[in-house]
């Protein structure tokens, strides 16, 4: 049982790092295929968090949540990403607003931005610090991929690495949601991913396209 | 004994270089379903080289000739920094990372001023590049090496890697893991390698390293070939010995001796094999965008010597 004891202390100590590098990583990636894969990579090392947090603190549930996010998050949304990218036939690179050096820059930023922002509620609540921090970084790094990317599909990338971050920061806070909603809410992602892609897919069938930034006119 | 083989480390990294180079091209040449040339293939294009005449074109000056010495003296010197089988170098007491750094930089320096005066304009294409690349190299470098040595708190490389000797193995932080990255970055575009610079070719228009040397020959080529393999091991050696020493000797026996010889033989295997995977699987960047590429690498290193303040 020590090794067991031992691999979630672990789990639980590092999973932050991996969750920055990841970020970094989207904000440095060229192409929407390396985004979705760094996507699940994310929500693998979430799963990781949760089974180690669940055997620390002995809840069966929350094996349960992690056996939802892995088969939600980490295969079933990254399979209909890479499905929608096949079958849209349309240009695969990330086209960004900025480089990606200044995207890593601000992500980096937006990172060091968290750790400042979450030090009143670490005193108060009294949880870990670099978890609430890399919640407030998901959080924030998403909402910059979604204005710095031009694609609409990297729009419902960004969206799904907020709300890793919102995910996180329930998890570090209150350790969780009751059972019964976190299954509503991974119902509901995986019904906004739907339409969302039927949307991308309606974009570039009437725009030929799947710039945002030139989605001006209103057309029938 | 202790000496003994710190001399023996430094000779070993400077002698496999070749060897390196060579496994690497292997590599490379069987993942692309070729058969490639024998490992043993860099020893003796160096052999043939230094047999060669030198020949120096009428324009170029003493500067010429003297380039490569220098570049190959500076780039052995900065060999005997590097800790490879023990946690203390040949040169580790007289000076620390930035001195390694520096070293570095000042065989680039000649390497380009011996390019300029070849007289041909391939020469001053790729010194400008050259000069461009490794400004921008230098801040990621600095700064990756700093932070390790702000955790380990002493400059000198050998302090750094019996620092991180001494820490568990599972002990990841977020310094290293960037710092690493920042590093790994720094060290393609340092050796020439695949996305910066196509080592492979002088067809090219936008290669770097190939355009410098395309004026010298003989005994002169061999000496900055054999730099610039040992350029490569080094970075290699570089990234083993900060961010993975384990295994190394710490006690002057033979078994611990060859136990840190076996390890370091591996992780060079493993390192080798990474180059020849990535180096098959990406294409080479526009030189245009090397820029962002080493600019990712600066904003990576700046954050993990920010992460050390954080952390504790």
């Amino acid at each position: 049982m020590g090794l067991l004891e031992f691999a979630a202390a672990k789990a639980l100590a590092s999973s932050a790092v991996f969750l920055f590098i990841t970020v970094l990583l989207m904000a440095a990636a060229k192409r929407i295929s390396s985004c979705i894969v760094l996507f699940s990579a994310q929500c693998a090392v979430l799963v990781s968090e949760i089974l180690a947090l669940a055997y620390v603190h002995r809840s069966p549930e929350a094996y349960v949540v992690a056996g939802l996010v892995f088969v939600v998050k980490v295969l079933a949304i990254p399979y209909g990403l890479f499905r929608i990218v096949d079958r849209l036939n349309a240009p695969r690179e990330v086209v960004a607003s900025t480089s990606s050096a200044q995207s890593v820059f601000i992500a980096a930023g937006l990172i060091l931005l968290s750790f400042f922002a979450v030090q009143p509620y670490v005193r108060t609540l009294g949880v870990d610090e670099e978890m609430l921090a890399a919640a407030v970084a998901l959080v924030l790094t998403g909402a910059f991929l979604m204005v710095s990317r031009k694609k609409a599909l990297m729009q419902v990338i960004g969206l799904l690495v907020l709300e890793n971050g919102i995910f996180l920061a329930a998890l570090t806070t209150t350790f969780g949601m009751p059972l019964v909603i976190e299954i509503g809410i991974f119902f509901d992602l995986l019904m906004g991913v739907l339409l969302m892609g039927l949307f991308v897919f309606r974009i570039r069938d009437t725009f030929e396209h799947l710039d945002v930034s030139k989605l001006r006119k209103l057309r029938g | 004994m202790t000496q003994a083989l710190n001399v023996f480390q430094a000779v070993l990294l400077v002698l496999i270089a070749p060897l390196l180079r060579g496994v690497i091209g292997r590599w490379k040449a069987r993942i692309q379903n070729r058969r490639g040339a024998s490992v043993w293939r860099p020893y003796a294009d160096l052999l043939k080289l230094f047999r060669k005449e030198d020949l120096v074109p009428t324009t170029a000056s003493g500067l010429f000739r003297l380039a490569p010495v220098v570049l190959f003296a500076v780039t052995v010197a900065a060999a005997g920094f590097v800790p490879v089988l023990q946690g203390s170098a040949l040169l580790g007491t007289t000076g620390d990372f930035i001195l390694l750094v520096y070293l570095l930089a000042l065989g680039r320096f000649f390497l380009v001023l011996g390019a300029m005066d070849g007289g041909s304009s391939f020469g001053g294409m790729g010194a400008s590049r050259e000069a461009l690349v490794s400004t921008l190299a230098e801040a990621p470098l600095l700064l990756g090496l700093a932070a390790v040595a702000i955790l380990a708190r002493t400059a000198s490389l050998a302090g750094i890697v019996q620092w991180t000797l001494r820490q568990d193995f599972f002990e990841l932080s977020a310094v290293h893991a960037l710092a690493f990255a920042a590093l790994a970055f720094v060290a393609i575009a340092e050796t020439g390698r695949i996305p910066v610079d196509n080592p492979a070719t002088h067809l090219e228009l936008t290669m770097i390293h190939e355009a410098m040397v395309l004026e010298y020959s003989g005994p002169s080529l061999a000496l900055i070939e054999w730099a610039s393999a040992i350029k490569l091991s080094l970075m290699a050696a570089l990234l083993i010995a900060v961010f993975a020493p384990w295994g190394m000797a710490t006690t002057a026996t033979g078994a611990s001796l060859a136990v840190a010889t076996a390890a370091y033989l591996a992780k060079l295997a493993v390192v080798a094999a990474a180059v020849a995977v990535l180096e098959s699987s990406v294409a080479k960047l526009r030189m245009y965008l090397v820029p962002d590429f080493l600019g990712v690498a600066s904003a990576l290193a700046i954050l993990a010597v920010v992460f050390t303040a954080l952390m504790r």
